[in-house]
């Protein structure tokens, strides 16, 4: 028993111990740890000021909590929308689509000659992966009202678990429940999977078996479709997926039926994910597409996925920048200004005990720091409440910050949030008290006392 | 659900309920104290002394000023965000005719998704509730809306690489621009039958004609280092040459961001034959109401028909969003404020405790003492308030891009204007007013359980 603990403690230390940036956060920890004991009597002098007026400090820290909350959120946001619109150089995903319209809109048999990535040549490079995808919008009444409208992805079950990213950080029960489900599609096409606040939308519960009636493909109404499960949380929440052959073979029963295809049958198939290992493929195969005369009616545009993110983000470019140019460095002020306005009140209530501790001894300088090391104890604990709290409230309690931004699914707080929390508190906590501290520094002992006299 | 989230709820909800129920008290209480200051005013109860309350504004000025600053930023930060979305609810507003009828296909909730393709729908031209012009012409506008990806000629390092165009195809233009009420600037002129021409300066070059919303001609003539395209410019979209023929006057609608070319033309090019909308028009606005109703009802093949204001008006789906997203963040930031303008007022009572007890010596009751200290800090939110709409005014105006949407996919780009109208500045010093009386109750309330002589000793 002793020995089983004593070897899962050396295995974590040695698997803690892997990562560099533990080392050194380790030493900077430690390195802290050794500043405080040598500096104890300044920081319970600090503690003790901020206890003097335990409301002031509840107040400034109150302001402090909620503002770094708001840019916790706002900073959570943008973070996710840079990172999905960086350019990654390895494993990454090129997007073929239509080439001049939106919503795009390909024929079907384009998705078997991408498969091969237009390859004629020897020496033409393929993707590694394939995924296509298409839309289909359907309402549970023949009146198609709006409130019952469910918008559907009809792909390849067999692609969401290896080409989806947002399937890829699932913990064990969740990918085992994924894999559960995408065996059930694969065996009854008529089976469908519901986000969680879909299927709470239109009030249906998992097991009951739904008729849909298309918006977007007229004509083509998907009868007996079975709920079969939820996609884990935060997942597409708002979307539900079907097997791709579903719709495909209505629009092949459509035209058995009628005599003549359907409208849209040349253009269901609505883009196309392929899987490429580095930038030098990508090139490759971009040029091979763009070359090819398989591609000709309609022309088709190949992107990186964080390329194609972007041009969909353009249409909230200017409130995006309005967002990270204006709004962020407003809260930021505003939150300085709150700290300067308990701070400078605090100095002036106490230019005596700054005086009386000039006579003990204490430089100027020191007594600055003890200024701003108060603002920055306000700042950090406040930063840290603040980042983990919403951390823990809106990934846990609400799912994610729900946005009109595209189709992008609730913004969670990114763990890196726990150390923007406290970093903004400490930093603005100094930018906010740099002018009392220093008119703390410069009290003229004599003016004080003479005054006092 | 876990039961770390359910916990997490019912401690946010819990403290979110006390907090608004304090709030809520405390708004009631300053409100009466409104009443009591404006019987004041008119002489039915004896004065508060507010005139030394705001001596010691001046004399404690950097605290005054470091608070009302910080409301100014909250405030023009609120203003701002509300011109945004008013700007958009203006734009969606003037875009419709309450007499027209947008018939779209079954199903569809906007037109970028709509295809009328799937029937003969050409009696919708023969329907008795269609009205006809001095010619005896049915007023009805056949569409197709497209949104066209438009690579950028030459980039910005770092900046867009292409934007989304939105195309109109048009049978007859100017009986589209009766239809919606749009005309042309001086010295332009609808797109011709054969919808191409020659390129001026190169006889044998053909490019489409098309006439554009005044805010995409802005646009578009950025490219070319212009303020706006202008009659006879041409400009680069899907590999063909494209020739203005005039500027719509479409400035404060969803039009403005759009380009008009004909329809045989865009939908032959852009692989879209059928028509996506008709709108038509009746002869007021009852009619056009009945009629959606009727068409919707009974056409064959079925249509989703409604009136054109209120296709507009399920556009502001996503701006309404917009307008939760952005009280959500104000709200947040007003706390803050409250905090500090509590701090503040706090502070003050605690330096003047000694005045506060001559005050009581004097005579003033604690009711007078409570309101002369209320009225400070409504007096410092007011102030921070005002510097705060002066300075969210400065955002009339500006021109901006975004997005409208019903909520359910799809979307158009729009070019607009931030409008900061009377509505939004009175908004504004509310929420100043506001923020002014929760932070400045309770410190108010300490002041009036002063007591004077211990307060003197």
């Amino acid at each position: 028993m002793f020995e089983s603990t004593l070897r899962s403690l050396d295995e974590r230390i040695m698997a803690f111990l892997d990562s560099p940036w533990n080392v050194v956060l380790a030493a900077l920890g430690l390195f802290a740890l050794v500043l405080l004991y040598a500096w104890a009597p300044y920081v319970r002098l600090v503690v003790k000021s901020m206890r003097r007026n335990p409301l002031r400090t509840l107040l400034t820290g109150s302001a402090t909590f909620l503002l770094v909350m708001v840019i916790t959120m706002i900073w959570s946001v943008l973070w996710l929308l840079d990172l999905v619109t960086a350019e990654r150089s390895r494993d990454f995903k090129a997007i073929v689509t239509e080439r001049w319209q939106i919503p795009s809109q390909m024929p079907f048999s384009y998705e078997r000659i991408l498969e091969d990535g237009g390859a004629t040549r020897r020496g033409d490079v393929k993707p590694q992966n394939v995924m296509s995808w298409q839309f289909y919008g359907g309402t549970l009444d023949p009146k198609k009202s709006r409130e019952n409208l469910v918008f559907f992805f009809a792909l390849d079950p067999a692609k969401v678990l290896t080409m989806m990213d947002e399937f890829r950080d699932l913990n064990e029960d969740e990918h085992l429940e994924m894999q559960k489900m995408v065996r059930a599609v694969q065996e009854d096409k008529r089976r469908i999977v519901l986000g969680r606040d879909c299927l709470k939308r239109i009030n249906k519960r998992v097991g009951e078996r739904i008729s849909l009636f298309s918006i977007n493909y007229q004509g083509i109404d998907l009868d007996d479709c079975e709920i079969i499960g939820t996609l884990p949380e935060g997942r597409l929440t708002l979307f539900g997926l079907m097997h791709r052959d579903r719709l495909n073979n209505a629009l092949d029963a459509y035209e058995r039926k009628n005599g003549s295809p359907h409208p849209l049958a040349k253009k269901s198939l609505n883009l196309v994910w392929l899987q490429i290992p580095d930038t030098e493929t990508y090139g490759k195969l971009a040029e091979q597409i763009a070359n090819s005369p398989s591609f000709a009616d309609p022309a088709v545009k190949v992107e990186t996925a964080s390329s194609g993110i972007s041009s969909f983000l353009d249409a909230y470019r200017d409130m995006l920048w309005g967002v990270r140019w204006l709004l962020v460095p407003a809260i930021l002020a505003t939150l300085s200004m709150v700290i300067a306005t308990a701070i400078s009140i605090s100095v002036r209530e106490r230019r005596i005990e700054m005086a009386v501790l000039k006579v003990l001894g204490f430089g100027p300088t020191r007594i600055l720091f003890m200024v701003l090391a108060e603002a920055a104890f306000i700042g950090l604990v406040s930063g840290a409440l603040s980042a983990g709290g919403a951390y823990l409230y809106i990934n846990k309690a609400m799912g994610g910050l729900r946005l009109p931004i595209a189709f992008f699914p609730p913004f969670r707080i990114p763990l890196e949030a726990l150390w923007w929390g406290p970093t903004l508190g400490i930093l603005t906590a100094l930018v906010g008290s740099i002018f009392p501290a220093w008119s703390a520094r410069s009290v003229r002992v004599s003016q004080v006392f003479s005054k006092l006299a | 659900m876990d039961i770390l989230a359910k916990i997490l709820i019912y401690l946010v909800g819990g403290a979110f309920v006390l907090f608004a129920a304090v709030a809520a008290l405390i708004l009631v209480l300053g409100l009466l104290l409104a009443l009591v200051f404006i019987l004041q005013l008119f002489g039915l109860l004896r004065r508060v002394p507010f005139n030394y309350n705001l001596r010691n504004l001046f004399v404690r000025w950097p605290t005054t000023l470091l608070t009302a600053l910080a409301f100014t930023m909250v405030v023009s930060l609120l203003i701002v965000m509300l011109a945004f979305v008013n700007g958009l609810f203006v734009l969606t507003r003037s875009s419709g005719q309450p007499a027209n009828v947008l018939v779209l296909s079954e199903g569809a909730t906007e037109e970028s998704v709509s295809s009328l393709g799937f029937g003969d729908i050409t009696a919708l031209n023969q329907h008795p509730a269609v009205a006809k012009d001095e010619n005896g012409k049915p007023l009805i506008s056949w569409e197709v809306y497209l949104v066209v990806n438009q690579p950028i000629d030459r980039p910005k390092p770092g900046g867009q690489k292409r934007r989304f165009l939105q195309v109109r195809g048009l049978m007859e233009p100017e009986q589209t621009g009766r239809v919606h009420r749009i005309g042309l600037y001086p010295g332009g002129s609808w797109f011709t039958q054969a919808g191409v021409q020659a390129i001026p300066g190169k006889a044998d070059e053909q490019a489409i004609q098309v006439v554009l919303g005044e805010g995409i001609a802005r646009t578009l003539g950025q490219d070319k280092d212009k303020p706006s395209l202008q009659v006879d410019d041409v400009f680069q979209m899907a590999e063909r040459s494209w020739i203005v023929t005039g500027i719509l006057q479409s400035s404060g609608s969803t039009f403005d961001s759009e380009i008009w070319a004909k329809q045989q033309i865009v939908g032959e090019k852009f692989g879209k034959a059928s028509y996506s909308t008709v709108v038509m028009r009746t002869t007021d606005a009852q009619t056009a109401k009945q009629t959606a109703e009727d068409l919707s009802a009974t056409f064959k093949p079925a249509v989703a028909a409604q009136v054109e204001t209120e296709y507009y008006e399920r556009l502001n789906t996503t701006n309404l969003q917009f307008f939760y997203a952005a009280v959500v963040v104000a709200s947040f930031m007003a706390l803050g404020g409250v905090f500090g303008i509590m701090n503040t007022m706090f502070a003050a009572i605690s330096q003047r405790q000694k005045d506060i007890g001559v005050l009581r010596i004097l005579g003033y009751s604690r009711w007078q003492i409570l309101e002369s200290f209320f009225l400070e800090s409504i007096a410092l939110a007011l102030l921070g308030g005002a510097m705060g709409c002066a300075l969210g005014m400065a955002a009339n105006g500006w021109s901006a891009s975004s997005i409208i949407s019903s909520g359910q996919g799809g979307g158009r780009s729009v070019v607009f204007k931030l409008l900061v109208d009377g509505k939004i500045l009175l908004g504004g010093l509310i929420f100043s007013l506001v923020m002014g009386n929760i932070g400045g109750l309770l410190p108010a309330l300490s002041a009036m359980r002063v007591r004077p002589l211990e307060s003197l000793r």
